[in-house]
């Protein structure tokens, strides 16, 4: 009997080592290939090999196994899973490992301040013209790639109130019915327009009183995270979320779809940026550049965008794209103009996560 | 009298030749793989954690080697207070609740033959064969407002409006409970199945009813799979994140979820590393406290 436990036991963690090599084993190829490169790149020699760190489900299989015919290599893909990864690999060592690594605009600014990312030579990517200049900050040193609108969505049936501003999420009606995203930079500037401040405010009493508001807000928030899920499945009656989650969710209810982008509003919505950067001292750069021309080219990206019907800051891929992206519900909505930024608040990045922190662990 | 001197030297350096060829070495042969491992993969990070807890943190989230006691102030605040007191209550209920569904089910294997045991055993583990991950997200699934659960209710005419189970301390805690009931199922197991019948015979025989013998019999023989089960249990709980990240929809917040978002999104290092300092202070105290009120020599893990 015993044996028969231990034999149990001792399967049981070979899996969970099995489990673990599974994981570690794909961060290791890469390591070995960027430490291999040095003695074969030439600038000659065309390189084989592009290690690309980013968002997971945020590009389609296909655009990258075109890419990889096209150019005869491989692409490596890592995944990050919080904005705040891709900063620490630029900044704290790790980044030459990657030749592309996708960040957002809020963090440019000091990426280059720190000298974290190379400078573009734009004329090696021809395709990059498509871009609508109003969408591309920094542009010397980065490519966008897609960007979000973080606006709110709800139900038309379940939802108790019509929705015109920020401030009638805090409404007592919506008690435990926002599904919302979640992140210090992502929720302040959303209680700090309400009150009538600067999104991207640096005044302590300013985020104090904008954390007062979210203490209020966070009554009603049913669920941080899986938005487009609570929509479908009933869980939330109205979401603040990208446009992107909608397109899926609003594609999800199918026929039957009575989620709606609240319109008009008031407010100021925030516009992201997720966009490619080359880390300083990274290996392929040849390569980085063609697939960097590569996203940029219209067809490619329509198709791109097929699978993964977020906003795009490149005009000729949305004329490309099909009608179903051109026409999605989620995207349809009257006050693109009205938006804003996340911008770099320096020091004051602690006072929003000391903040942030506080509202999540006092309840 | 120089001879049998060096006599008695050669015979202590035999000896000792001998006891490094019978004792060391199979003693390195056996510990020293695992000695190995710990020391690389427990005390180094464990060490590592309490040296960054020491330290202070930079402006984007980066740990600055300059000596600083902030983190340690930061968690006199009460609200770190409340999460602990929070993450301990529900740790304590989930023990408990394993223990009362666990015993009795081991009981149950235990007094099963062999092969059926083994089989039973099985079903037990079947559920880890996959990702624990995947198991809580099909209790979301079945859950969710307008899931099989909900529907059920609502067809059966049980409610009328379908309930929120999704997102609630509750259904936080049945997650904890299916996540964490084989371990306090095998230990019970191991030491209830040593229980001799001829001690259970013997208490009846001597007058006591079915009641006295589990008080007074088998549960205190019992008591070092009740022990292990305790610990096995109560630890993980206390630390455990996913469950509540993903049951609890980053609303439900306990202390291994405040020391993820310290080293996530937060990105306060020191302070989860004080953090992870304080939850080892506590469980190093509670093991302490239970050994002292608990006889250690017949403790037994499997």
């Amino acid at each position: 009997m015993k044996r028969i436990l231990s034999g149990v036991l001792a399967g049981a963690m070979l899996l969970a080592l099995c489990a673990c090599g599974g994981d570690s084993s794909a961060p290791a190829e890469t390591t070995a290939a960027g430490t291999d490169a040095p003695a074969e790149t030439t600038p000659a020699e065309a390189s084989t090999e592009l290690n690309i760190y980013m968002w997971q489900q945020y590009i389609s299989d296909e655009l990258i196994a075109n890419f990889e015919e096209e150019n005869n290599c491989t692409v490596n893909l890592s995944y990050m899973s919080d904005n705040a990864d891709a900063i620490t690999k630029l900044t704290a060592g790790g980044g030459q490992e990657y030749d592309l690594i996708m960040t957002c605009d809020a963090y440019m600014e000091s990426l280059i301040a720190g000298g974290y990312v190379e400078k573009l030579d734009l004329t090696q990517i021809p395709n990059s013209s498509n871009i609508n200049e109003a969408y591309w900050t920094a542009k010397d040193y980065c490519v966008p790639y897609l960007m979000n609108y973080i606006y709110i969505v709800y139900n038309t049936e379940t939802c108790p109130i019509d929705i015109t501003c920020y401030n009638d999420l805090i409404d007592p009606a919506l008690k435990g019915q926002i599904s919302t995203i979640d992140g210090a930079r992502n929720l302040f500037p959303i209680a700090l327009i309400a009150l009538g401040y600067d999104p991207n405010s640096t005044e302590e009493s300013e985020i104090a009183e904008a954390y007062e508001w979210l203490v209020k807000f966070n009554e009603n928030v049913v669920a941080y995270g899986a938005a487009e899920q609570n929509l479908t499945n009933g869980t939330a009656s109205v979401a603040l979320t990208y446009d992107g989650n909608t397109s899926w969710a609003m594609s999800e209810m199918g026929e039957n779809n009575t989620l709606v982008v609240a319109d008009p509003f008031d407010d100021a919505v925030q516009l992201g940026f997720d966009l490619y950067v080359i880390p300083t001292g990274a290996q392929h750069t040849d390569l980085a550049y063609k697939f960097l021309n590569y996203i940029c080219d219209p067809e490619a990206m329509a198709k791109n965008l097929e699978e993964y019907p977020y906003s795009c800051p490149n005009d000729a891929a949305v004329a490309a794209a099909p009608e179903s992206y051109r026409n999605d519900p989620a995207r349809n909505f009257s006050y693109k103009e009205n938006v804003f930024f996340q911008e770099d608040v320096g020091e004051a990045l602690t006072i929003y996560n000391d903040y942030y922190q506080k509202l999540k662990v006092g309840q | 009298m120089s001879t049998r001197i060096n006599d008695t030297t050669d015979l202590q350096a035999i000896s000792r030749k001998r006891d490094l060829r019978r004792k060391t070495l199979p003693a390195l042969a056996q510990a020293g793989p695992v000695s190995v491992w710990m020391i690389l993969f427990v005390t180094i990070p464990m060490l590592y954690i309490i040296y960054i807890s020491f330290m202070s943190r930079g402006v984007f989230g980066d740990v600055v080697y300059e000596f600083s006691l902030e983190s340690y102030q930061t968690l006199l605040d009460a609200t770190y207070f409340k999460v602990i007191l929070k993450s301990l209550q529900v740790a304590l209920f989930t023990t408990v609740l394993c223990l009362l569904l666990g015993y009795p089910f081991a009981y149950y294997i235990a007094r099963k033959p062999p092969e059926k045991a083994s089989r039973l055993i099985m079903l037990i583990m079947i559920p880890f064969w996959t990702n624990s991950l995947m198991r809580l997200n099909s209790w979301l699934l079945l859950f969710q407002t307008s899931g099989p659960i909900n529907n059920f209710l609502q067809w059966a005419g049980i409610t009328d409006a379908p309930i929120t189970f999704v997102y609630t301390d509750g259904l936080v805690v049945l997650g904890m409970i299916t996540n964490m009931l084989p371990f306090a199922v095998l230990p019970l197991y191991s030491s209830i199945e040593k229980l001799q019948k001829s001690l259970l015979e013997a208490s009846s025989d001597l007058g006591a009813t079915p009641r006295e013998t589990f008080f007074r019999v088998t549960l205190p023989l019992t008591f070092p799979g009740i022990f292990s089960a305790v610990i096995l249990v109560f630890i993980p709980s206390l630390g455990i994140y996913t469950v509540s990240d993903m049951l609890g929809g980053g609303k439900v917040l306990y202390i291994g979820n405040i020391i993820k978002n310290q080293f996530g999104s937060i990105r306060n290092w020191p302070l989860g590393a004080a953090l992870s300092v304080l939850l080892l202070v506590i469980t190093g105290a509670l093991i302490f406290l239970y050994t002292r009120f608990s006889k250690l020599e017949d403790m037994e893990v499997v």
